[in-house]
């Protein structure tokens, strides 16, 4: 469709704002951004081809290997879409570490997502004392799995490690001192009349446009849609969990939900921690043959794995839906579209926290 | 449109996202539905849409769908009536307003169902090709 | 040895730009390398800056097996830094491509097949100490006379 547009104003692929490489084309009329096209292919990499006919031992590394941000969700989904088609059945105690390293993951992305957000409208004091929070859950992740990125905890029928009494002992300190951190820069950036400045009213993703465009995770929940793979989650169903929902569509909001659910996360783990029974860690089963479609709820939104397996347990078929095309999608087809300046282009593409990484696998 | 910088020809990369399996799937049902062929088709949304929104018709293809069902038109939902217009934005929207007017109106003429539906799929066809 | 050469070895040593570019990995070790900006490690204590702009960088960090995106792309980013410059390839991937390079895949490692590697961390992702101490080892063999060595 032809426009007329004053200027194109191509940003990246290589930007300082950009953590990966991805290129937008901004069409601006005066100041204003009226269109944007999104250019990738800077990290097509197939692993969905590669993952074709390969054993479940080897798609299990490389379904982590999709995103290494999230790591930990991507390889607790594929398993337990691995043991649904199986009927592989999890031990209690598996179940909650799962649950304990998941929430770790998505408390240190949900910083990460944050962290960038204010480094991106140059507030770096409240970035650094994010990214430093981080290293933190990051600790806390190495502690239990064994690794800081990538570390393959999940295992079908159970985890790879138990957590001994002294780590459980650190964790909750470790836990407390965050969330003592949290309290204060979540409120920094709550009543930052500069911040606001920035950021409120700015991207607006109307409830309406969200859901044309399917957006899923803060973004979706920023926007006061009340959608939460986690509540259909067996685990998270006992532990009585409730999604984080605003509704102020602009990138405050999304920023906020992101807070509000590293507090949620908090929460979480600390029932798990209390709940915890004596028991084994890893059961037993084979894998079989079937055909399934599972989602979870990753740091960035609903994520879905297609897959299909032959009885030696071979990955026949897979196509995985990442959270992070819709929401890309949404932010710049319907986000960006009418900020005021070029300079809110960046700030409120990272807001709705982009992963160029798992968009294009 | 004024011309950019530097231009990559982007034709192989958003080829190789439509060939995945679920994006192939569901491009084949539309091309059934419609009745182009499949390259064709492949052929018109590489020229038309951009990149993300190819890596993300799987689920704008859901979202329609939930759509035109939610709604108890049973005219658009036989057309697909969200599914071109806003799901997979081929067809603009007042003309494919325009088309379920023309649909609607044969069928009150006391054209078969079947037959009306069919005539509506060629307009879309057409205004897709276009 | 010149008393303004020692003066621009001091210096050098001093303020390295770093830029990073990721050319098609899992971004597992793209948070590492932003790791390193963490108050923690604190990059910016030896005199490393990092920001995205190749025109003013030092240091190239490489990210990532190479997607065919780059192809056109990579070599000009490079001829972009002004000398003298030196690229570290960051993780398996620029090095043996990792997990990607398979039989059906789109990715073409290794980098250095593009670009000249300096240095090169291996690890799935290598550690942010790691990183820092590959950028701080390089340092040294590759500004240090500079001017010097070229002649
Ligand atoms: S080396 Fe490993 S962690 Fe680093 S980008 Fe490659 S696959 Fe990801």
């Amino acid at each position: 469709m032809k426009r007329t547009v004053d200027v194109n104003i191509p940003l990246g692929p290589v930007h300082p704002c950009f953590k990966e490489p991805v290129r937008l084309k901004c069409e601006t009329r005066g100041e204003r951004v009226i269109g944007v096209e999104v250019e990738l292919g800077y990290m097509k990499k197939g692993i969905e081809r590669i993952m074709k006919g390969r054993p479940w031992q080897e798609v299990m590394f490389l379904a982590e290997r999709v995103c290494g941000i999230c790591s930990v969700i991507h390889n607790m989904v594929f398993i337990e879409a691995i043991e649904r088609i199986s009927g592989i059945d999890v031990p209690k105690r598996a179940a909650f570490l799962r649950v304990i390293a998941n929430e770790l993951d998505r408390m240190q992305s949900h910083l990460l997502a944050n962290f960038s957000y204010c480094y991106t409208i140059e507030h770096e004091t409240l970035a650094m004392y994010l990214l430093d929070v981080r290293e933190l859950v990051m600790d806390e992740l190495e502690r239990l799995t064994g690794a800081r990125v990538t570390c393959a905890y999940i295992i079908p029928g159970g985890v790879r490690c138990d957590i001994r009494a002294e780590d459980q002992a650190t964790l909750r300190i470790s836990l407390d001192r965050i969330e003592s951190d949290l309290h204060r820069y979540a409120k920094m950036f709550e009543t930052g009349p500069m911040i606001a400045l920035r950021s409120k009213g700015i991207g607006i993703l109307t409830q309406e446009s969200a859901r044309r465009s399917h957006a899923v995770g803060p973004t979706a929940r920023g926007s006061g849609i009340n959608v939460d793979m986690r509540t259909l989650h067996p685990t998270y169903q006992q532990l009585g969990f409730v999604p984080v929902v605003r509704k102020d569509c602009d990138n405050h909001a999304r920023i906020m939900v992101r807070f509000d659910e590293l507090f949620a996360s908090i929460r979480i783990i600390r029932q798990c921690l209390d709940t915890l029974q004596k028991g084994i860690i890893r059961g037993g089963g084979i894998c079989k043959a079937g055909e399934i479609r599972y989602s979870g709820e990753a740091p960035r939104g609903e994520l879905t794995y297609t897959i299909k397996t032959d009885e030696f347990g071979r990955i026949t078929d897979i196509q995985i839906q990442t959270p992070s095309i819709m929401n890309i999608e949404a932010c710049c087809h319907e986000m960006i579209v009418g900020v005021d300046s070029i300079a809110d282009v960046t700030s409120t593409f990272v807001s709705a926290d982009p992963c160029i990484a798992c968009t294009e696998r | 449109m004024s011309g950019w910088l530097y231009e990559q020809d982007l034709m192989v990369q958003k080829y190789h996202i439509l060939i995945a399996t679920r994006h192939d799937r569901i491009l084949r049902t539309i091309a059934s539905d419609v009745g182009i062929g499949v390259q064709e088709l492949r052929k018109t949304l590489i020229e038309r849409l951009d990149m993300i929104l190819l890596e993300n018709l799987p689920a704008r293809y859901e979202a329609a769908i939930a759509a035109d069902q939610k709604g108890d038109d049973l005219v658009a939902l036989a057309l697909g009536r969200y599914i071109f217009s806003t799901g997979i934005p081929l067809v603009r929207e007042s003309r494919m307003d325009e088309i379920l007017r023309t649909t609607k109106e044969r069928l009150d003429r006391g054209t078969p169902r079947p037959e009306a539906i069919a005539a509506g799929k060629a307009l879309i066809r057409e205004a897709i090709l276009q | 040895m010149s008393i303004l050469q020692n003066v621009k070895d001091l210096v050098r040593s001093r303020s390295i730009h770093v830029s990073y570019v990721d050319v098609g990995s899992c971004n597992g070790c793209d948070i590492e390398v932003l790791a390193c900006l963490a108050p923690r490690y604190d990059i910016e204590q030896y005199g490393i800056y990092v920001h995205n702009n190749p025109r003013e960088a030092d240091v190239l960090l490489v990210v990532g097996a190479f997607t065919p995106g780059w192809e056109e792309k990579l070599k000009g980013l490079w001829n972009k830094i002004p000398e003298p410059k030196a690229a570290i390839a960051i993780g398996n991937c620029p090095i043996s491509g990792c997990v990607f390079d398979r039989r059906g895949s789109y990715v073409d490692p290794p980098v250095a097949k593009h670009i000249p590697i300096a240095a090169e961390v291996p690890g799935c992702p290598p550690r942010p100490t790691e990183i820092l101490q590959a950028i701080l080892s390089i340092r040294d063999s590759v500004f240090a006379e500079w001017e010097v060595k070229r002649k």
